[in-house]
């Protein structure tokens, strides 16, 4: 019992902090949580850390959910439980208390340079994030070569739903092992 | 919890504003435009701000979890339904094709970001290191933040004060 609270704790030590650095959304955080939990923790695999990413980004809900499957493959359904409230508690308390400050802030010098200041870091940290994945997904060369064709056709038609091109992706690829193309 | 994908903002605003008029136009704007500058997911921090707007503190708690609650169980299911089948190679290669369309829309967000809000040299320059060191580097992400985000800002401020000058 002892250690199932120690990996709980674990949990919670990990993503309680990264709660309060997520600046333009989750997904900055995706460098640092491949990082924590493949490499420091060795929480997964590269393998495991692979297929929950792809499972988290099909399923519905906010792409961090990928923080509540680690929680889960971790500690079963009281990680995944801590992982969760972990990930958001600490961001909604700040918004909770930011929401009553903003009115006086609007338009000031500072609101504007922060704003302005952090935007580049979050783009820097979702560009992490992408590379991060990639780095650790065993399904090679193939995999680069998807996912900077999907960067393109995304960029080029932004109104493509992403469910859909998952679908493809998964089918071009389930298609490919199966008839063995590779 | 139909957002796949991410578009939770778009959905949340057609559930609040346009269905059921809870809050209107500009209360939503504010509220998404505070809930992406701080941090944590957008659509959750604006969810906060809605129900406590409606309820303070309860509001705010019920508007969350019923929020999350529908795709915790949801991925939490699949998760553990995937790894039960598991471990053929023809399922891995789905996994490997989800994932990889799934980082190319990473890449598309990080990219459109930068067009649209970095098209200055500065913060072009800290978007690639952000991504140089955390990503290729493998830095740990929270004094990499920490360091870079005094610098980004106060190029912020200087620039702002350049143009008033």
């Amino acid at each position: 019992m002892p250690d199932e609270i120690r990996r709980l704790l674990a949990l919670a030590f990990v993503f309680a902090p990264l709660s309060l650095l997520s600046i333009g959304g989750g997904a900055s955080l995706l460098a640092e949580i491949e990082h924590q939990s493949v490499t420091v923790n060795a929480w997964t695999t590269q393998r495991e850390f692979a297929d929950l990413f792809a499972i988290s980004r099909a399923a519905p809900g906010p792409g961090t959910m990928l923080s509540t499957l680690i929680g889960w493959k971790v500690a079963g359904l009281a990680g995944a439980l801590t992982a969760t409230v972990a990930l958001y508690l600490p961001s909604s308390l700040l918004v909770y208390g930011a929401a009553r400050l903003w009115g006086r802030w609007r338009g000031s010098v500072w609101h504007t340079a922060v704003e302005r200041g952090l935007a580049p870091i979050a783009a820097g940290l979702i560009l992490a994030g992408g590379i991060a994945v990639l780095r650790v997904s065993p399904g090679g060369a193939a995999v680069w070569i998807a996912a900077i064709a999907s960067t393109a056709l995304i960029l080029r038609w932004p109104g493509l739903h992403p469910l859909l091109l998952f679908m493809i992706g998964g089918a071009l690829f389930g298609l490919a092992e199966a008839t063995g193309m590779w | 919890m139909t957002s796949f994908g991410g578009g939770t903002a778009g959905w949340l605003h057609r559930e609040i504003v346009e269905r059921r008029g809870w809050i209107d136009d500009a209360q939503f704007l504010s509220g998404a435009a505070l809930g992406r500058m701080v941090p944590g997911s957008g659509g959750v921090n604006l969810t906060v701000q809605v129900g406590q707007r409606l309820r303070g503190v309860p509001g705010a708690l019920v508007a969350v979890f019923g929020l999350l609650l529908g795709p915790f169980v949801i991925v939490v299911a699949l998760a553990t339904a995937l790894t039960r089948i598991n471990q053929s190679s023809a399922l891995h290669a789905v996994f490997d094709g989800v994932a990889a369309a799934a980082i190319g829309l990473t890449f598309a967000t990080g990219l459109k970001l930068v067009r649209f809000r970095a098209a200055a040299a500065g913060p072009l320059a800290v978007t690639f290191v952000t991504a140089l060191c955390v990503g290729v580097l493998r830095w740990p992400m929270i004094p990499v933040v920490f360091c870079l985000a005094p610098v980004s800002i106060g190029l912020a401020l200087v620039t702002r004060y350049g143009r008033n000058a």
